[in-house]
């Protein structure tokens, strides 16, 4: 099981039974922890319906009580070619 | 220039601070994650020595040096002065200094300097191979930029700009940093780089000498790297980057190098702030790739953690925005007695004494200093008078709130520059950038009679004979009073 964490301004901003992009940061400890991938993914309030858990922070940092659960489907590149 | 014995870089700034007693070895481990962010914020709070930590969870061989200008006994120490030294003093070394003749920087060859000695290219790049530390709780990333420089020149002009412009790690090989578009980076962004869709060459140099990243910090019109030879009284040195043309200075601890993306947004922030609050929310900002890292051995990266007074990023701001908005007023003849920003402002309000000689002087004054590349960073602007200790608050307050009509003395500018950071700006304001501003004119109008119009002033040194004041002042001890410090 990976521990997310994402940051929204609206919690609408996470749509349940849709497939979503978000930017999410790993909690898994390490030296990773709190780096960010870009994915697409589906998140339930239901805590056991995916195995992955997401913890949310709003825009200036307040953690949410609001847990999910999330599927990640597939990690997005959106950094332009010419950069890579 | 010769005599400045100033700390030649940052490993040479923390000998002289522990010696002093302004710097403590904390010999403990420390955690990246909050706790060393929590040490440096206290000692802020507490202005308490500036903390050396030697070990930290999970990098070995890396240490951090936290809160390094959050004093003006450490800022005194910078310029190679007594600790003791009062801000007028340091004041006036800064602006003698400031206005000497240029030095330029020296470039040496890359096998003498020391922030060569480890070199990651390629995919041994890796952000998460420094010790980059989550600052505050609930920060947006784990910053990697807090008292740094990132280095950048302009492509047909030529001009070097360090500016410290804050970085967040966002994946290994990627940062996003908060690049405000009145910024000089921001402009060379907009006005170059953007349009044609180039990436610009920087390098981020991170544990820099104190003065580097005062001349980083200080809003000056000279290139920072003689800007620093003129505050240490010798040449700066530099040393090319592996993967660009840009210099950087071959003292720091850990330089990175890559371009940054200016057609290419990732979020940043959020972030405590140099106003004591999480203001700008998380956003959509500046891009750096990078393309490479070097470091020295057993390298120390600095922190700075910006919050409630006072930090680096308000006593130093301060510092330095009032001494070079002093120099632009007296470029124009107008005849002050000096400027001063208070860091608890969080140099928001800009204290101004001046002999008041002519009409509409306090205005000349405001719209000068609001009108300047400055004016985006503050938004108060006081005037007193030729009698008011400028670095006395007691006497500024008092002038304040005695002598500000409400009406005819107090004048608000609307529709200017802002930025996203201040906390009472509206969300709209914030995400445009868009500021107002405010004059507090504390002076008695020229056209008031002297002798029947202005008030008599009721203070000890104002209405007693010199005789009499000169009596007292010996005696006070033999009334029973304990000497005054």
């Amino acid at each position: 099981m990976n521990q997310w964490e994402v940051f929204v301004m609206d919690m609408t901003e996470l749509a349940e039974g849709q497939d979503i992009e978000l930017s999410i940061r790993t909690l898994n400890p390490g030296l990773q922890k709190y780096t960010y991938k870009r994915v697409r993914a589906q998140v339930s309030s239901s805590l056991d319906k995916f195995a992955d858990q997401l913890q949310v922070r709003l825009g200036r940092g307040q953690l949410s009580s609001a847990r999910y659960s999330i599927k990640v489907i597939e990690e997005i590149q959106r950094i332009p070619a010419k950069y890579l | 220039m010769s005599k400045i014995n100033a700390p030649k870089s940052n490993r040479e700034f923390i000998d002289a601070c522990i010696k002093a007693g302004d710097a403590v070895r904390i010999k403990q481990e420390v955690d990246w994650e909050n706790e060393a962010g929590a040490i440096v914020r206290r000692a802020c709070e507490l202005g308490a020595p500036a903390p050396f930590m030697e070990k930290i969870k999970d990098y070995p061989g890396f240490s951090y040096f936290g809160a390094p200008l959050s004093t003006y006994r450490r800022m005194a120490i910078s310029l190679g002065m007594d600790p003791a030294s009062s801000l007028p003093e340091i004041g006036a070394e800064y602006l003698k200094r400031t206005n000497s003749e240029p030095i330029a920087p020296v470039v040496i060859d890359r096998k003498d300097a020391p922030c060569k000695e480890n070199i990651l290219r390629g995919k041994d790049v890796d952000l998460c191979k420094l010790p980059v530390p989550l600052v505050h709780d609930g920060d947006g990333g784990r910053y990697v930029g807090t008292w740094h420089a990132v280095i950048t020149k302009h492509p047909v002009r030529g001009d070097v700009n360090w500016g410290m412009y804050r970085q967040m790690m966002f994946d290994g090989r990627t940062m996003s940093g908060a690049v405000f578009p009145f910024s000089d980076l921001g402009k060379q962004l907009s006005e170059y780089y953007l349009p044609r869709g180039e990436a610009a060459p920087f390098a981020t140099a991170i544990g820099l000498s104190p003065l580097a990243a005062m001349a980083a910090c200080a809003p000056s019109p000279i290139p920072e790297p003689e800007l620093v030879g003129m505050l240490s009284g010798q040449p700066a040195r530099l040393v090319k980057c592996e993967t660009n043309d840009l210099e950087v200075p071959a003292d720091a601890e850990i330089i990175i190098e890559g371009v940054i993306c200016p057609d290419y947004k990732v979020e940043e922030g959020p972030f405590g702030e140099y106003t004591g609050y999480r203001t700008s929310p998380r956003d959509f900002r500046v891009t750096f790739r990078v393309d490479c890292i070097t470091y020295r051995n057993n390298a120390t990266m600095t922190i700075s953690n910006m919050g409630v007074p006072q930090d680096e990023g308000q006593l130093l701001r301060s510092f330095s925005l009032g001494l070079e908005l002093e120099k632009l007023l007296r470029s124009q003849g107008i005849p002050i007695t000096g400027v001063y920003m208070h860091p608890r402002s969080t140099h928001h309000m800009m204290i101004v004494g001046v002999k008041a000689t002519y009409a509409g002087i306090a205005q000349q004054i405001a719209q000068l200093a609001f009108g300047s590349k400055l004016g985006p960073w503050f938004h108060m602007v006081m005037v007193v008078d030729d009698q008011t200790d400028i670095y006395n608050w007691d006497e500024v307050y008092h002038a304040f709130c005695t002598r500000c009509h409400p009406v005819n003395g107090i004048h608000v500018y609307k529709n200017t520059t802002g930025t996203p950071l201040y906390p009472y700006a509206t969300p709209h304001e914030r995400k445009y950038s868009i500021g107002s501003k405010v004059l507090f004119d504390c002076l008695w109008p020229v056209d008031w009679d002297k002798t029947n119009d202005v008030p008599t002033l009721v203070s000890f040194k104002n209405v007693y004979p010199k005789d009499i004041q000169e009596r007292v002042l010996s005696n006070w001890t033999n009334y029973g009073y304990p000497p005054v410090k």
